[in-house]
């Protein structure tokens, strides 16, 4: 296990620059750079082009670039500087984080309090007509794309006369210190957001839980357990599901990075601060450090979020454990 | 009695001391009196990069800017002509070389400082001029390889000391003055390196260190979300009849990035205006027409961008670049296009006919809509078929060489009516026998690739201007934006490529070499009219449709002046007040 444990720990950083030089590479493919989209601007020669460029050492061999970029985060600390903002980079992920979180973490409980009690209700009783319209249901959340049910949802708020169709608060509270009403309208914003990134989630856990649950309930010793004579909660709370759950752990640390990365068109199109649309504007844009770090961010998300979930495994499941 | 004489004394000073502008009263455009108080809330397309001006260029920078900081000269809104701001009045030298400003007296910074020619001094030699300034205009304050000289006569005026007549830098005298008494420490002046004055005014700076002399003070930012602004009570404008501008008590600038969004939260009354594009124009128009409480306007407008199809002079392949530096091919083409249709299908009928390099409600419009087109796909086609380039059996047109005729045409994917326009040219070219492969591109990275010189026909737009002088570097002939004749630049600094250039191109460059020195206005017109009369006869580029401005506004809001159009940094939010 430990053994194990070290080799993970090992290839993160590995992988991570292994992430960080192939975006780098594929940014210097991309024509032009950041300054790009000022040469109309009358203030804007080609002299002050050169000027900038040697600034922010653009100047330099690309490779040159790369790896002032990676010496000053292994020994400062330092992620460089975003040319877009004007700052570093750090302070810049960190103000959009705080809402990323936030809005993640809320996404995240929502479909896991929704998805597993339904994937479970529905394996239970998966002949019932109400089943197969959940199953339903979850089909169409699968093919539903995000942005649009947001657009939906933003259009049902404004023809109900509502008034929350962007944004985090209303124009009242946004500068107002927090109080309970500013907390009620925080969330009278955050539904639509958070119903939208659920919904895809929502629905592929539901149909994870229904199937691997419907797997173990025919096995051997659900029967064993349910002639023993325990109820029939017991049965499938602790005997059936908590070996069901093997995939869905597997699917709780791929998940984390996808829903940042699926947060980029629902955040722009309701103006959420949060790290998606960062990432967006640094890739079009060519902001390299900004769209580097917020990579690598997600890199490392994706990475601890796998080593989390196979401890988890191993931890419910001894064959993973000894295997 | 002897006190209150005193007082009476002492306001009498004060009046004559300080020297408020009347802002004109614009009947014209509909301009009342208007009455005190009201919150503005207005979109932000994304959050400001900095507050420095000069440390970035941005437009939600200039926009919160614009409210914050006041210039020497600024635009009347009826003629966009230059008029006192923060210089009450001007003149020029008879040599034309010295440009002296009279200041406004009894101007206050936000935090209760003088104003005064220290500041004027210091924003132009230490900001504008810094070469490492990354949003500075050292380039326009350069003349030939001399910079100009800014000298302070007294408290109260300020010199430009030019080493080469150039009428157009009063262009440049708009640029907001900033206060030395706070950025001083970041500048050459205070010891500090040239680059370090980039980092002014970061957008986690505390508001009230950001001062400015403009309408509004900066009351507060919130990461992501919005600018908040407040009336400043002392500012220095008086409407025509003599009350304190601006009206509003805030102005609130929401940070929402994407058009839809924008739209659903004008309709739900969180922001009070928007500005909107001719395809989201119908949808709004009809929101209203059923009793909405908004109103949708429309006005010609003199900045926006007027899309323009060119064809690269140089194009790779050397007989497909020998075809477009031909005047008969480009009339053909131009006598394909069906502006009319573009208009009405692409802009539901809100744009009018282009100006070439000019708005056509500019003062400097030289009116050419007698070469776009007229639509005449025969006459086009006649003209190609005289060239000798007939069709073959699969109707596409052949070459000398006997390969088709056939292009690509590079637009960008992002921009809201390229892609339909470029589809409609694909469409009415192949009727005329002509085919054209289309390449779409982000726009940001639209120009830099024309400027390559390895494309063959591209649409873009350029915005249009006040003065033509700021756009020389796209119109003037080997300019470092004229990318349609990429063999006429030369490198930055040194003169353009004569050789290079068609003999009406030679024309053009030697009237703009005369206008940017020429101090007389009506001369200066009129060179800069043949100047547009010479693009047009000749089709250097084909210009395609000049879009009208059209903005939607809450109902009660008043003085809401539409003409100079879609950023709202001109928009006269001073003026603005609720019913």
């Amino acid at each position: 296990m430990a053994v194990f444990l070290v080799q993970r720990l090992i290839r993160i950083p590995l992988v991570l620059i292994a992430v960080s030089a192939l975006l780098f590479f594929l940014l210097q493919l991309q024509p032009g750079g950041f300054l790009n989209q000022y040469l109309e601007d009358p203030r804007f020669s080609a002299e002050t082009v050169a000027t900038i460029e040697h600034q922010f050492g653009l100047d330099q061999p690309p490779l040159t670039q790369y790896l002032n970029w990676v010496w000053n985060i292994v020994t400062q600390g330092n992620f460089g500087y975003s040319f877009l903002a004007g700052r570093p980079v750090a302070s810049l992920i960190g103000e959009a984080m705080v809402w990323t979180i936030v809005l993640v973490l809320i996404a995240a409980a929502f479909t896991w309090l929704v998805a597993i009690p339904l994937g479970v209700i529905t394996a239970i009783y998966k002949d019932r007509p109400w089943s197969r319209i959940a199953d339903l249901v979850s089909y169409l959340g699968l093919a539903i794309p995000d942005f649009f049910l947001a657009l939906l949802l933003v259009a049902l708020v404004l023809q109900s006369g509502g008034s929350a169709v962007g944004g985090l608060f209303s124009p009242a509270y946004v500068e107002a210190p927090w109080s309970l009403a500013r907390l009620g309208d925080l969330l009278n914003h955050l539904w639509i957001p958070v119903l939208a990134l659920s919904l895809e989630g929502i629905a592929s856990l539901t149909r994870q839980t229904r199937a691997s649950l419907l797997e173990v309930l025919d096995a051997d010793y659900v029967r064993t357990a349910r002639a023993k004579g325990l109820s029939e909660f017991r049965v499938i709370v602790f005997h059936a599901f908590r070996n069901a759950l093997n995939p869905l752990v597997v699917l709780a640390g791929l998940w984390l990075p996808g829903l940042i990365g699926s947060s980029i068109v629902v955040s722009k199109l309701l103006s959420i601060p949060a790290a998606g649309p960062l990432l967006y504007d640094s890739l079009v844009n060519k902001d390299q450090y900004l769209a580097m770090s917020l990579v690598l961010l997600l890199a490392a998300l994706l990475m601890v979020g796998n080593l989390l979930a196979d401890l988890a495994l191993a931890r419910l499941d001894p064959r993973v454990r000894y295997g | 009695m002897k006190r209150s004489l005193l007082i009476l004394a002492l306001f009498a000073a004060t009046l004559a001391w300080a020297q408020p502008k009347t802002v004109a009263e614009y009947q014209e455009l509909g301009v009342t009196v208007g009455k005190a108080g009201g919150t503005l809330r207005l979109s932000l397309p994304a959050a400001p990069q900095s507050f420095f001006y000069y440390g970035a260029i941005d437009s939600s920078l200039q926009t919160v800017a614009e409210q914050l900081f006041d210039g020497l000269v600024e635009y009347n809104y009826q003629t966009y002509q230059l008029e006192p701001a923060l210089a009450k009045s001007w003149e020029l030298s008879d040599d034309g070389l010295t440009y002296t400003f009279h200041l406004r007296a009894g101007v206050k910074w936000h935090d209760g400082e003088p104003f005064t020619a220290d500041d004027v001094v210091f924003t132009f030699s230490n900001l504008v001029a810094n070469p490492e300034a990354r949003g500075g205009d050292a380039g326009s304050f350069t003349i030939e390889g001399q910079p100009v000289k800014f000298v302070k006569v007294d408290d109260l005026t300020v010199q430009f000391v030019l080493p080469k007549p150039q009428p157009a830098i009063l262009q440049y005298a708009r640029v907001p003055v900033l206060p030395k008494h706070k950025l001083l420490s970041y500048s050459v002046e205070g010891g500090a390196p040239p680059a370090r004055i980039n980092e002014a005014w970061p957008t986690d700076t505390d508001p009230a260190q950001i001062v400015g002399t403009g309408p509004f003070k900066l009351a507060r930012y919130t990461p992501g979300q919005q600018v908040s602004l407040e009336k400043n009570p002392d500012y220095w404008k008086v409407d025509s009849a003599g009350n304190p501008l601006p009206y509003l008590d805030r102005l609130e600038l929401v940070i929402v990035s994407d058009p839809s969004a924008q739209i659903a939260q004008f309709l739900a009354g969180n922001l009070h205006q928007i500005n909107v594009t001719g395809a989201q124009f119908p949808d709004l128009k009809s929101r209203e027409v059923a009793g909405a409480n908004f109103r949708v306007v429309q006005a010609q407008t003199l900045f926006g961008s007027a899309p323009h199809l060119a064809f690269n002079f140089d194009a790779p392949n050397p007989e497909l670049a020998a075809l477009f530096s031909d005047l008969r091919f480009r009339k053909a083409i131009d006598q394909a296009l069906d502006r009319a249709k573009i208009i009405d299908a692409v802009y539901n009928g809100l744009a009018e006919l282009p100006g070439h390099g000019v708005a056509p409600v500019s003062e400097w419009y030289q009116d050419t809509r007698a070469y776009l087109g007229p639509y005449d796909p025969q006459a086009a086609a006649q003209t190609l078929d005289d060239m000798g380039l007939k069709a073959g059996p699969d109707g596409i047109r052949k070459l000398a060489s006997g390969k088709p005729l056939a292009f690509t045409l590079t637009y960008a994917t992002d921009s809201e009516t390229s892609p339909q326009i470029a589809t409609i040219l694909q469409n009415d070219l192949r009727a005329l026998g002509v085919q054209v492969h289309l390449q779409g591109i982000l726009n940001n990275v639209l120009l830099t690739t024309a400027l390559g010189g390895k494309l063959e026909a591209v649409l873009l737009s350029f915005g249009d201007q006040p003065d033509p002088e700021l756009r020389a570097p796209i119109w003037k002939p080997g300019g470092s934006l004229y990318y349609w004749h990429p063999k006429t630049q030369s490198e930055p600094g040194q003169d353009p490529n004569f050789e290079a250039m068609q003999p009406f191109e030679r024309e053009i460059y030697q009237i703009w070499q005369q206008a940017g020195a020429e101090t007389n206005p009506e001369r200066r017109r009129e060179l800069y009219q043949n100047w547009q009369q010479l693009a047009a006869e000749n089709r250097l580029v084909l210009m395609i449709a000049k879009p009208m401005g059209i903005g939607a506004v809450a109902n009660g809001l008043e003085n809401y002046i539409y003409n100079l159009g879609v950023i709202p940094g001109y928009n006269p939010v001073p003026l603005m007040y609720w019913k």
